[in-house]
């Protein structure tokens, strides 16, 4: 191979260990890792090489890597590491930095993934409510459009969600790019390649192949399906209220399928995030409770549907103080989500997906 | 001494079952010359009843005392008769444990045995020590350093004087010079002052202790317990008497001058050695132009482990680089160390300093061949470096290489002067007088006046390291009350250099105690026999002035030898070279074993096999077989020997000329990795008996009837089939045509 110059770089090294890395240093390449991957290609597998890169700071080797996104963090790796290095979370530290590396403006993957961001939503949003001058608790009957109007929850969120999906398919333009550049594949079956991604990513196969945390599957099974049922049910509001300009279906009856798809949604994430939180205390003992950076998508997740069950629950009770301040953190938490999109672990909607779209469009997956 | 005998015959562990007393008992009396009366039988001899037994027949007089039981390995507490001549016969291991029960052959075995046994026992003599007039106790310690220091206080506070020469203008060696220590105690990830200044005081200020630094030893004559030396300070002499050395000279860095290839010569590239002073002095920079270092890329293994320079590992060079990668970092938290190695070896505890030296970011290893070192302008160089864990040839810029060079340990210069000396004299007085001439003289360390040269014997293998006894014994020179201690015996770190100068420290003690006492100091410590040989004979013809592996034979101005006796180790190698056979044990010469060998009963139609054991590993290996009941054919007569140096030519003839068929000499592995108590016993007896086929050819014989066979104590399972796969080659050559006569 050729001889190649490398530029060891302590600052990424640092960013690494403090974003959740901090036990990369332990790991001494015996390669036990990638053995017991089952998730990664045979050819140039990873993750003991993404190591060895991390520990010399080779940022440069991370930039179009499609592998540290191919990892789906099972954490066999992990579990197996006679070191105690943890590569699994290693390698989700290194994913932190590879969104940073791809978002615009990258500043704000710092903002969000640090613990002064909730607090600043919450000042945000009860600025902006203020502003609209419903930022209060609402005599009579609790109705929540009373407190946050329709009009107000679209022209605030629905940017913030565009945003958020602009930001993600730049930085997946850019990854592109990078993997092609990196990799020297230029051309292949695109077109294919984006269905067969599709398929395994709704058939969640890569997850079925984890062996310690193979309860993974059903958690992320959940949250992944019970995403797309609200997805649909918010998408219903939308036909119904903006495009047909009829009236909100979530007034209607509960046999409606808005709600339908609502409750089945709220009912599927809520449980999927607390198995989600469940197996992070099982596993604690060999894989660790993980970062801020991982522990704050779970929150979030748990805490909008909690909190929208409850504002539920207490409207319906006719508690009014409780079910306007509940639904207002709803709605902080849900447009943290909106704006958490690309430059949170939920950013690996769309680099995940890239990376094994590009595994499939390189070939690399048959070799 | 008028000998008065009794026989005892144990029954227990099985003996009686296979043995018939009734049996043994007349044939015993007849061969071995001794009345029936005094041939007796017990159940249990080593019972306090049976005891008891014996000591009930002491006090009537008994003095000669041959017991068939158990193993000599074993109860030799309780077979000890103080004041009585006593010999062990192994019926339980060689007869029992081995022979089918009640046979003939169990019969004929024991009959064998318990004979040779009283044979031994008429021929031989009480021993009586010799104990050598004007010995000194007193330990000399040559060396300052971890090694030397830790000798002095341990043997000082053990109650000994000790003479301590420094050739340095300050104690401390090496450990003196460190800026810091690598941790010495858990968590092992702080780096530590160095210890080594409490140690220098505390020998400095010790009353049994006395000094000599800028000194060196000119002269060491005599033996243990009786050395006389001269130490030499700014050119006065001083002479005094001590009894044993512990020798704990030390190292010198590896130099890097030959590691050119490693870019040595460029002004940014350094060794270990200058790191360590420039960073006792405060800074880590640049020699090129005094800047800060802030990428330093270590280079491990630097001459090390190569073939073309130090074939060893230096054993502490990877913690070294580790603790100045430490200083890098402690001194600038921005700045890099980069450690290339071949493999990391932090040996014992400094496992747990490298763990956490690996967990500071800044701290980046990876496995590595260097393959150069080149200018990336600007005073900086790239470390070029090819099968890396990075996959691929690499080339990374530092700004300081520090190259982690070995040790060359004090002997080897030295040893390779001699070596050369005596590989010239080889050649005649004229190659002799122009080495001597070319070649400038070393600093020597010891300055013996011993026959077998001035400085410890170099080793095979060894590199130039004192030789030492590495499998068994380690701290034991072949040159007795000579102890090596430190990293002139073998690469170690400080904490093992503290630990080996202990161990040498005690060899030292065992040493002038045994002495004082008469008997051989190791590894036979309990022996107060000597080799006492009859000198009228004496043709000096030198075999066993070059042949003893521990020099303890001398010769005078006529060229006659004479034993330094407290050299001696007692193995015997003199009385095996000697073709006078004027060399005599006590309990132990040529003609016991020559008498034993020629009592053994040769039928016309039987087979009959001697093995002469080596009694350190070979015995011992056989009783182990016997422990497990592993079958011996009983065709098979054992003799144990001291060592198979002392095995004597002449028992080749004895045996043959008696009609046994076949010879096994069985002994320790010699070669680089030799596992024999005395070091060259075996070897010596295969040189010897690389000859014996010219004898076997005087006698007609088929040279294949002798093999020597080397085997370790550990491998005692295979044993037997080897001697059984011996014995069915002699049967296929067929019996020995002397039997006839």
């Amino acid at each position: 191979m050729a001889e190649q110059v490398i530029k060891p770089d302590l600052n990424f090294i640092n960013e690494v260990i403090n974003g959740g890395g901090e036990s990369m240093k332990k790991c001494f390449q015996c390669a036990t890792c990638t053995v017991v991957c089952n998730v990664t290609p045979d050819d140039n597998p990873f993750p003991r090489k993404e190591m060895v890169w991390a520990q010399w700071g080779l940022k440069e080797k991370f930039i179009g890597n499609p592998d540290v996104w191919l990892c789906h963090q099972c954490n066999d790796c992990t579990a197996y590491c006679p070191r105690g290095a943890k590569p699994g979370e290693v390698l989700g530290a290194i994913r932190k930095q590879s969104i940073k590396q791809y978002s615009a403006p990258a500043a704000l993957v710092n903002f969000v993934n640090s613990k002064a961001y909730i607090p600043i939503m919450f000042l945000l949003l009860a600025g902006l409510l203020s502003m609209a001058g419903t930022f209060k608790i609402h005599d009579g009957d609790i109705v929540f459009t009373k407190f946050a109007s329709t009009q107000f929850l679209q022209i605030v969120f629905t940017p913030v969600l565009l945003f958020g999906i602009a930001v993600g398919v730049l930085g997946v333009k850019k990854f592109w790019a990078d993997m092609k550049a990196a990799t020297g594949v230029t051309s292949g079956d695109l077109k294919g390649s984006i269905t067969e991604t599709a398929k395994e990513i709704l058939s969640h196969k890569k997850f079925t192949m984890c062996d310690v945390n193979a309860d993974r599957f059903i958690a992320h099974f959940l949250v992944f399906y019970s995403f797309i049922a609200l997805g649909i049910a918010t998408a219903l509001g939308v036909l119904y209220i903006d495009i047909l300009h009829m009236e909100s279906p979530f007034r209607l009856g509960y046999g409606t399928p808005v709600k339908l798809f609502g409750f089945i949604g709220a009912a599927g994430l809520f449980t999927g995030a607390l198995l989600m939180i469940n197996n992070r205390f099982k596993h604690s003992a060999k894989l660790g409770l993980g970062s801020y950076f991982d522990w704050l998508l779970i929150t979030i997740v748990t805490v909008i549907m909690a909190s929208g069950i409850l504002a539920w629950i207490t409207r319906l009770a006719g508690v009014a103080p409780v079910a306007y301040s509940i639904y207002f953190i709803h709605l902080v938490f849900v447009l943290s989500l909106f704006l958490y999109l690309p430059f949170s672990k939920l950013g690996h909607l769309f680099y995940r997906s890239a990376a094994i779209c590009f595994m499939k469009y390189s070939g690399r997956e048959k070799k | 001494m008028e000998k008065k005998f009794g026989v005892y015959f144990c029954k227990g562990c099985g003996i009686g079952e296979s043995v018939s007393f009734e049996k043994l008992k007349p044939r015993v009396s007849g061969k071995g010359k001794v009345p029936v009366d005094c041939i007796k039988e017990h159940p249990v001899l080593c019972s306090p009843e049976g005891l008891e037994f014996i000591k009930n027949d002491i006090k009537e007089g008994t003095n000669t005392i041959i017991i068939g039981a158990c193993s000599p390995r074993v109860k030799y507490a309780e077979f000890d008769f103080p004041g009585t001549l006593t010999e062990r016969v192994n019926l339980r291991e060689f007869v029992a444990w081995t022979a089918e029960p009640m046979s003939a052959d169990a019969q004929s075995l024991a009959d064998d045995y318990m004979v040779m046994g009283i044979l031994k026992a008429q021929k031989g003599g009480m021993p009586e020590p010799n104990i050598l007039p004007d010995l000194s106790k007193t330990i000399l310690v040559i060396g300052g350093g971890m090694s030397g220091l830790t000798s002095a206080i341990e043997t000082a506070n053990a109650g000994y004087q000790v003479v301590l020469v420094e050739k340095e203008a300050e104690l401390g060696g090496w450990g003196a010079k460190l800026y810091k220590e690598t941790p010495r105690q858990y968590p092992f990830d702080k780096l530590e002052e160095p210890g080594i200044f409490a140690r220098i005081k505390e020998v400095e200020s010790h009353p049994n202790i006395k000094v000599f630094k800028s000194s060196v030893l000119e002269k060491t004559d005599g033996q243990p317990g009786l050395l006389d030396i001269t130490i030499k300070t700014n050119g006065n002499s001083e002479s005094m008497r001590v009894g044993a050395v512990i020798m704990a000279a030390g190292w010198k860095p590896y130099d890097a001058s030959k590691l050119e290839y490693l870019g040595y010569g460029k002004p940014n590239v350094i060794t270990n050695v200058q790191m360590e002073e420039m960073a006792k002095k405060g800074q880590i920079i640049r020699p090129s132009d005094g800047k800060e270092a802030k990428k330093v890329a270590f280079i491990q293994c630097a001459g090390s482990r190569d073939a073309n320079h130090l074939p060893y590992c230096s054993s502490f060079c990877c913690a070294t680089s580790l603790k100045q990668a430490k200083y890098v970092r402690e001194k600038n938290g921005e700045a890099l160390a980069m450690v290339f190695y071949k493999d990391i070896r932090t040996p014992g505890q400094t496992e747990l300093f490298y763990k956490s030296m690996q967990n500071d970011p800044g701290i980046m290893l990876t496995k590595a061949e260097v393959t150069g070192i080149s200018d990336a302008g600007n005073g900086n160089l790239f470390v070029e470096a090819d099968n890396t864990l990075l996959g691929e040839k690499i080339k990374v810029e530092a700004d300081l290489v520090v190259l982690a060079t070995g040790i060359v340990p004090a002997t080897r210069a030295p040893q390779e002067y001699l070596d050369g000396l005596t590989e010239a004299q080889k050649k005649g007085d004229v190659a002799k007088n122009s080495y001597l001439e070319a070649t400038p003289k070393p600093d020597f360390i010891l300055n013996l006046t011993y026959r077998q040269g001035p400085e410890l014997p170099s080793l095979e293998g060894a590199s130039g390291f004192a030789d030492s006894n590495f499998i068994c014994f380690q701290y034991e020179t072949r040159r007795t009350g000579i102890y090596a201690a430190g990293c002139v015996r073998q690469p170690m770190t400080m904490a093992d250099a503290a630990d080996d100068a202990a161990g040498a420290a005690m060899k030292a003690i065992q040493c002038v105690e045994h002495v004082a006492k008469g008997i051989a100091v190791h590894p036979r410590a309990w022996d107060t026999t000597f080799p006492d040989p009859m000198m009228i004979k004496c043709t000096s013809c030198k075999r066993c002035t070059e042949e003893c592996p521990f020099g303890a034979i001398d010769e005078d101005e006529k060229g006659t030898p004479f034993y330094r006796l407290n050299r001696c180790r007692r193995c015997g190698t003199c009385m095996g070279a000697c073709p006078e056979r004027i060399v005599s044990f006590k309990d132990f010469s040529v003609d016991i074993v020559g008498s034993m060998i020629k009592s053994i009963e040769v039928d016309e139609d039987e087979f009959r096999i001697i093995v002469l054991a080596c009694e350190n590993d070979a015995y011992p290996a056989l009783d182990s077989a016997a422990i497990k009941r592993i079958k011996i054919n009983p065709k098979v007569r054992i003799i144990p020997v001291r060592c198979l140096g002392s095995t004597n030519l002449v028992w080749v003839t004895d045996a043959f000329s008696k009609g046994i068929d076949g010879l096994v000499l069985l002994g320790c592995k010699y070669g680089e990795n030799y596992q024999c108590h005395f070091v060259k016993g075996s070897e010596l007896a295969n040189y010897r008996f690389s000859k014996v086929k010219e004898t076997l050819d005087k006698l007609q014989l088929e040279s294949d009837r002798c093999q020597l066979l080397q085997i370790s104590i550990s491998e005692y399972d295979n044993l037997p089939k080897l001697i059984n796969d011996f014995v069915e080659r002699v049967e296929e050559i067929g019996p020995n045509p002397f039997k006839e006569f």
